[in-house]
């Protein structure tokens, strides 16, 4: 049991850790739009600007022209 | 067959495939010319990738006008960007409103739109306020580049007046989310080793460890009560100083109260610790106010993105020509020139020219005012017809609009208090708890001296206010999110209450009860056979006028027909050469009709070099939706009345239809304002308007209502704005205000009821810490769980 001694304090030193970091994100703005930086990791960079674009990736259809609500 | 949606906006495609884009080698069809340009800009840049991303279809586009263009110039002026550019070295930044982000897409699109353009710093777009803060070279792009560059891919983009309420609550956002995160973090861990002192107090568990966990846990809840709930002990502090006790009092008595004796009983190895019921109870009570605080600051950002700025800039006529400056640097005795279409920079005489001004902003009339020679023009108003050379008599303070803010202020000034019952009943019951407390206190200190300071806290702890407390915030959080999706924006807290306490609405008209343009209600043909041809022949003469009769013509253009040499005849018409045959449009006396003066509605007559064609019968449309409104109000007991500034009989009339028996006109809006006073007298007023003549009537209601297309100083003093301009929202809100009282009142009467409950067995010394703590957590759980309920709403 003595051990707790040692591993609580480790423990607290990563919550520490962990403050520090969610301090850090919310002065550094990271909180400040959730709808954009959550689906931010999914947009690829753009393509470079052709007039004649060769056209590799997939087709848009009609599906995934969402209707609107 | 059902007709496509355009690919752009979602809207059905009428045009067949009129408009078309090539959109990763298909034929894509678009609604109209402003999709289609829109699309095909996105797809020149090489963002075909938006297409894909997007989870929402795009804004509907008009198709972009010229003078749209043109006013983007103004924003280059040096004086006029000083109000909201922000310099450093040789770099500019500006914040910038963009309407039609309709998701995360969007931001993207305008991002890598403006990313690689030359001079174009860093650009970085918010789809949740719908702004972008870009950072620029002056020397290497104009302002007016970028703004037209975000409106080639189908964005307005401008700068705008950020909202006291958004200033204040920016920086309390930010502060309520790192005290939450902090208490978040901590209460997890007190939490733990709160589970291990419970196991110990079932079992048996070393006196050592007990302390050692007492300890860290100590250690754990000390940011939280000195620092995550510091919001509450000052505004207790402050609630004190005013007399009047609210819940915060009796919350950072229990707090500190509890976590002072857990510091005593760990010190002495002796007593209850209350570590992980005041770690929670932070917590909780943070997050009721987080989500409170959050969706005030989006209403507050909606509504300054809503005050758009536009700079006004003037003519200036100088010894060596006519130099552009902004409306700032006017001074009395300047000569102005004023363009038509142009607004009027400043309070001045006439001095050349004779035009019709358009002054609706001013007075609510929407016909324009014919003036000549010495007449005055008021800052603000529109110059239709002809230019003008004006001499300036008024800047800034001194002018007529100046006025009606200042009155506007002081209106506001003495705004009649609401007393909110949620205040009192906090009041009353803070008193009782500490009464209770204290009573408790002194009878177990007689009889039992050693257990009395245990059983007094657990009584501060057990009554927790954390329900009450509560009880109000999160119905208010949920109703405003509900506010914000049928289109009404919340600008002033207690909205809801006061919406619940309203027995009398007056509507202003123009722009209120009634669209605001002229529309033609009827056509009657006089010697013409085609109504279609006429028609397209009136819109063609009236294509090159400003003159709010040929907006009403806009939709009948027909390209087929095209004018030569028209000629504007001030105060009475217009006359031109239309696929080669002489038409004259007007007054009847222009065109020389024998009239029946009809003063409810406006007639304009169509004739040709020989007869007279047609006439065109002209009204303000009232809005769809007004009748039904005015009739849902009366039913729920509400008087209603109007109070126009127009003079003409038009006002009667929009009132007989909408069904409005209280007609009150011709007044100024010091005349608006003490009609409403005059009301106030007899009960709660709720005003609706939308002009600048609105604004102090507005300031003075109990609860004003301005409409999302008024003017920017209107909806500044408005508690309430709708947006989408449907007057219909109002009784939906009334009706989510309702249901929100109702929400109210339960969790208020679950919270007292378990206080009730819990008061007696916490006084006789009955509730154990674990049980105070499970009851606190679960009113707390309950009461949130009610709020939701509203969320749940269907409309």
């Amino acid at each position: 049991m003595s051990i707790i001694y040692v591993l609580i304090p480790i423990a607290m030193l990563f919550v520490l850790i962990a403050i520090c970091i969610f301090f850090w994100a919310v002065k550094s703005e990271q909180f400040d739009d959730l709808d954009r930086q959550s689906v931010s990791i999914l947009f690829d960079d753009d393509k470079p600007v052709s007039t004649e674009t060769k056209n590799t990736e997939s087709k848009n259809t009609e599906s995934n022209d969402s209707t609107p609500s | 067959m059902k007709p496509l949606d355009c690919f752009h906006c979602g809207e059905p495609v009428l045009t067949d495939t009129q408009f078309t884009t090539c959109i990763n080698d298909q034929q894509q069809a678009m609604c109209c010319p402003g999709c289609q340009a829109v699309s095909k800009a996105i797809i020149d840049a090489g963002l075909s990738k938006y297409y894909q991303f997007r989870t929402e279809p795009g804004n509907k586009q008009n198709a972009i006008v010229p003078e749209e263009l043109n006013a983007f110039c103004a924003f280059d002026l040096v004086e006029v960007q000083e109000d909201f550019v922000h310099k450093v070295s040789d770099t500019s930044t500006v914040s910038l409103s963009i309407d039609g982000i309709t998701c995360a897409a969007c931001a993207w699109l305008i991002e890598h739109k403006l990313k690689h353009v030359n001079g174009i710093i860093k650009i970085q777009v918010n789809s949740t306020t719908e702004r972008a803060l870009i950072t620029w070279l002056p020397e290497q792009i104009k302002l007016s580049d970028i703004l037209n560059k975000i409106s080639a891919i189908g964005y307005q983009a401008a700068p705008y007046q950020v909202d006291e309420q958004e200033l204040l609550s920016k920086k309390n956002s930010r502060q309520f989310l790192l005290k939450l995160g902090l208490a978040g973090f901590a209460t997890m861990q007190v939490m733990m080793f709160a589970l291990a002192l419970y196991a110990g107090y079932f079992t048996d568990l070393e006196l050592e460890f007990r302390d050692y966990f007492r300890w860290v846990s100590l250690i754990f809840a000390a940011p939280v009560v000195f620092y995550s709930a510091l919001p509450f002990y000052f505004s207790a502090i402050r609630s004190i100083f005013s007399g009047r006790l609210n819940m915060d009092v009796s919350v950072s008595i229990a707090i500190l109260g509890a976590y002072i004796a857990s510091c005593i009983a760990t010190i002495n190895g002796n007593g209850e610790v209350y570590f992980e019921s005041v770690s929670m109870f932070t917590f909780f009570l943070l997050l009721g106010r987080y989500f409170e605080q959050n969706a005030r600051q989006k209403a507050s950002v909606s509504s300054s993105n809503l005050h758009k700025l536009v700079p006004l800039t003037a003519h200036l006529i100088t010894q060596i020509g006519s130099k552009d400056i902004p409306a700032k640097g006017l001074k009395v005795g300047d000569i102005i020139l004023v363009k038509p279409g142009e607004t009027v920079a400043a309070d001045g005489v006439i001095i050349d020219g004779r035009s019709s001004l358009n002054e609706a902003m001013l007075t609510g009339e929407q016909m324009p005012v014919s003036k000549s020679l010495s007449c005055e023009v008021y800052a603000g108003t529109i110059n239709i017809e002809q230019p003008i050379r004006v001499e300036v008599t008024a800047v800034g303070q001194d002018q007529l609009v100046a006025e009606i803010i200042r009155l506007q202020e002081s209106a506001s000034n003495n705004k009649p208090r609401v007393a909110l019952y949620v205040d009192s009943i906090s009041n009353y019951f803070t008193w009782t708890i500490l009464v209770v407390a204290a009573l408790t206190y002194l009878v177990w200190k007689i009889y039992w001296p050693e257990d009395a300071f245990w059983v007094t806290l657990s009584v501060l702890v057990a009554t927790c206010p954390c329900a009450l407390a509560l009880a109000t915030p999160t119905a208010v959080t949920c109703a405003t999110g509900i506010f914000t999706r049928i289109g009404v924006i919340a600008r002033t807290p207690g909205v809801f209450e006061k919406l619940t306490q309203v027995r009398h609405v007056v509507f202003d008209k123009t722009g209120t009860l009634t669209c605001g343009d002229l529309n033609i209600e009827s056509t009657e043909l006089i010697k013409a056979t085609d109504e279609t041809q006429v028609l397209a022949i009136a819109a063609c003469l009236e294509a090159s006028s400003l003159h709010p009769i040929a907006k009403a013509f806009e939709s009948y253009r027909d390209p087929n027909f095209s004018v030569n040499q028209s000629l504007n005849h001030i105060g009475q018409g217009l006359s031109g050469e239309v696929n080669g045959h002489q038409y004259r449009i007007g007054s009847a006396a222009f065109v020389g009709a024998s009239d029946i003066r009809n003063s409810k509605a406006q007639s304009i007559y169509l004739a040709d070099e020989s007869q007279i064609l047609a006439k065109f019968i002209l009204v303000d449309a009232i809005r769809c939706d007004a009748a039904a409104t005015v009739k849902i109000l009366k039913e729920s007991g509400c008087r209603v009345s109007i109070a126009s500034g127009d003079t003409s009989d038009h006002v009667e009339e929009v009132a007989s239809k909408v069904g409005i028996k209280d007609v009150n006109k011709g007044l100024s809006p010091q005349g608006k304002l003490q009609l409403v006073r005059q009301y106030q007298t007899q009960s709660h007023v709720a005003m609706f308007g939308d002009g600048i003549n609105d604004a102090p009537v507005l300031a003075g209601a109990n609860l004003s209502i301005a409409m999302g297309s008024g003017a920017a100083v209107t909806k500044s003093s408005a508690d309430l704005i709708l947006l989408g301009d449907k007057l219909s929202r109002y009784t939906d809100a009334v009706n989510v205000a309702k249901l929100t009282e109702k929400i109210i009142k339960q969790n208020l009467f679950w919270a007292l009821g378990y206080n009730l409950f819990i008061i007696p067995l916490a006084v006789t010394g009955h509730v154990l810490p674990y049980v105070a703590a499970l009851g606190m957590s679960a009113s707390s759980l309950i009461v949130v769980g009610n709020s939701l309920r509203l969320l749940k709403v269907r409309l």
